[in-house]
């Protein structure tokens, strides 16, 4: 076997079909969309009528206007996923601290935690929209409390929030149990070790268990950085549509509605863009402060 | 040799076994329909339709997919982009219809329209599906809009049925004094919102300014103080709080069923509503057309065939895919009137059993003009606008001289 796969030109035999493949589906789509994004409009199968008209597409997305939604809708997508990193990962890697340091019923508590991630999006936008539309404004009204203004899911100010909630709610078990699993792995002699020293509690978690998941804590913060980019499937069923802006909803709406589809495929590059430049940032900051703890290390170890 | 003649007799055997087969075997076309909701009014008269067509066409085979109306019309347009749509498929007319013949999605009737079945539709029938003299879709129904006001509701607060638009507001204050929502509206939806303002802004505008805009006609424009006047009319009613105070909450059919339990006494909305209507609604609601204004449109609705059934540019078998979209389009027409879910697009002699749908049929029968609505007048992402814009002004977020600057830019592209 050994022999097999030490020689390149078979390595290359068992891969091709799959790269082949992945390029077929993946690459060439994605380098089709970028070649619309840089045509005219054009009707979906008359591409020989188009022109290269390079950047405008993109301009005209950022271009100030009253109906230009596109800029809010990167806005929106921003703020998601701020509540996503601030507000759903501490969250969930508070939740996997207590599951992880034991509690009673710590399994039954994992799968509950997990629920939400295995329903469907639809059924989750399904459930919490019934919540919205009648539970909770029958809620307000026995307490005596206002309803906002055309309800949680109409008003302007306050559907934003409420839509963004069952998301993160759904995705809190998701990013739990990758920062549990992280954690059960972190070798017993450490917390030992360090329970020996005095450490406990929250000592214990940001001084030994957190800084040692940080692998785990990357990718966590990119998955939650590229879902809150693509958000999609739950404003779409909660908010009718496309009664919110976000860019992959406004993208859909280009693409199949307005049959703008070389404005829907640079829009739909803007996504991938975004997505990678946030990864490619994450990389940095997770590098530059292992440098620099690094570095610390080495001039304490001189010193 | 024996082995050899055994072979040949075999292919011989199994080559006629096979073109038997395929003599008898049926043509098998793929449709798409809408009303898969059991609760759809046009849903039993479909499944009739198609049981017609079963006896009718034992050579051809129906496979019918049901689909929610706006989730075929997402799933549509992406099957339409991989040249994927079914054989015979439900769609829009006007711009929507448009919109896949321009992309050369749908194939043009003419070569199997005869005279002989054109006749048999009434007059104007094909008018939003014809496209440079082609059709390109056969309806299956008359649409309007009007005003549905429970009578019951009307008698228990004293309220006279407005016949001007000052009865109108009038009646709007005196059910919210009393604290009943006066008209239901499913606002998340936008296109119910559009069928408000499309009444609302024709009555001021007329169906030849109207039309105009809708058709994007030269000199058109939405920037005159009919427009405004229209929308300040929506405007004022959404001020007296005769929507439902989440009505940007609900969709469509959620937003109706206080109306099919008697608590919401007016409606605006299209034919098909009073196929919804239970018997027992059907005797407490009247239609009557949008109240009068006073500036000589009182008698104008808002509709025409805008519904009807296609046939795939790619579909295998067009001559008999003509066949069943023909027989879908004028049997559905039949049996939707019969059973009271829509106006018949086809010349018939049937009875409808909804006294709702009578007293439509009676009222557009003497209408002076139908015109298609906004949204299915407009193609991309104009009809987009138009839901978009009304469901801002719902919102609050647009003023109604804002509503008419905002669609002014449709004359811009």
């Amino acid at each position: 076997m050994k022999r097999v796969l030490s020689n390149k030109w078979n390595i290359m035999v068992f891969v091709l079909p799959t790269v082949l493949f992945f390029t077929y589906i993946v690459i060439f789509p994605i380098f089709k969309t970028l070649w619309y994004s840089l045509l005219n409009e054009i009707p979906a199968k008359v591409g020989d009528q188009s022109h290269v008209v390079w950047l405008d597409n993109f301009i005209k997305m950022f271009t100030p206007g009253r109906r230009n939604s596109f800029p809010g809708a990167v806005g929106n997508s921003l703020l998601y996923a701020v509540l996503s990193i601030f507000v759903q990962l501490p969250f969930s890697m508070f939740i996997a601290l207590l599951l992880a340091n034991g509690v009673k019923g710590e399994s039954f508590y994992r799968n509950v935690f997990f629920i939400p991630v295995v329903i469907s999006s639809v059924v989750v936008s399904l459930l919490w929209g019934r919540l919205y539309k009648s539970l909770l404004p029958q809620m307000f009204e026995s307490f005596g409390w206002t309803i906002p203004k055309n309800g949680f899911l109409g008003n302007e100010t306050t559907k934003i929030w409420f839509s963004f909630l069952p998301s993160l709610w759904q995705y809190v078990g998701y990013h739990m149990l990758l920062m549990y699993g992280a954690l059960k792995s972190i070798p017993d002699d450490i917390i030992e070790a360090a329970t020996v020293d005095g450490a406990s509690g929250a000592k214990l978690a940001f001084r030994i268990q957190i800084p040692m998941i940080k692998p785990m804590l990357k990718v966590c913060l990119s998955f939650s950085l590229i879902g809150s980019f693509k958000l999609f499937d739950t404003p779409w069923v909660l908010l009718e549509r496309s009664n919110m802006d976000l860019p992959a909803l406004s993208m859909y709406v280009e693409m199949f509605s307005n049959h703008k589809y070389s404005y829907a495929s640079a829009q739909a590059i803007f996504i991938v863009l975004e997505c990678l430049v946030f990864t490619v940032l994450l990389n940095i900051v997770f590098k530059d402060r292992d440098e620099r703890r690094l570095a610390r290390g080495k001039g304490a170890a001189r010193a | 040799m024996k082995k050899l003649l055994a072979v040949a007799l075999a292919v011989a055997m199994l080559l006629g076994i096979m073109s038997f087969a395929s003599a008898d075997e049926p043509v098998v076309l793929k449709v798409a329909s809408i009303w898969s909701a059991e609760t759809e009014a046009n849903r039993a008269p479909m499944l009739k339709t198609l049981a017609e067509f079963e006896e009718a066409h034992p050579e051809i085979k129906l496979e019918v997919e049901w689909y929610e109306a706006n989730a075929w019309k997402d799933q549509g347009e992406t099957l339409a982009l991989s040249d994927s749509l079914p054989d015979v498929f439900y769609w829009n007319a006007g711009g929507v219809l448009w919109n896949l013949v321009s992309s050369g999605d749908i194939l043009a009737m003419d070569e199997y329209l005869t005279d002989e079945i054109k006749d048999r539709l009434i007059g104007g029938a094909l008018a939003n599906m014809t496209f440079d003299g082609k059709v390109y879709q056969l309806p299956y129904t008359n649409a309007c809009s009007c005003l549905y006001c429970n009578t019951e509701l009307f008698e228990k607060y004293n309220v006279k049925i407005p016949e001007t638009l000052d009865e109108l507001y009038e009646a709007v204050k005196a059910f919210k004094a009393a604290g009943v929502t006066p008209m239901a509206l499913g606002g998340g939806d936008k296109w119910p919102t559009n069928m408000y303002t499309d009444l609302i802004t024709l009555r001021f505008v007329g169906d030849a300014a109207a039309r105009a805009c809708y058709y994007k006609t030269e000199g058109a424009t939405f920037k005159t103080q009919d427009w405004i006047d229209g929308m300040t009319a929506f405007k004022t009613l959404i001020d007296l709080g005769a929507f439902p105070d989440d009505a940007l909450s609900l969709t469509r059919d959620e937003s109706e069923v206080p109306y099919f339990a008697g608590e919401i006494p007016m409606y605006v909305h299209g034919q098909w509503f009073s196929g919804s209507l239970s018997e027992e609604m059907q005797q407490k609601v009247k239609a009557v057309k949008f109240p009068a204004v006073g500036k000589g449109h009182d008698n104008e609705w808002m509709g025409g065939p805008a519904e009807g059934f296609s046939i795939s540019a790619h579909t295998e078998h067009p001559a008999e895919a003509f066949v069943a979209a023909q027989f879908l389009a004028e049997h559905q027409s039949k049996n939707g009137f019969e059973c009271g879910a829509g106006l018949p697009a086809w010349k018939t002699d049937v009875q409808c059993g909804n006294p709702v749908m009578n007293q439509i049929a009676e009222q557009v029968a003497v209408g002076d003009s139908l015109l298609l609505w906004g949204n299915t007048a407009l193609s991309g992402d104009d009809a987009t606008l138009i839901g978009d814009t009304v469901y801002d002004v719902l919102a609050g977020k647009t003023t109604p001289e804002q509503w008419c600057e905002d669609m002014e830019t449709i004359f811009a592209k």
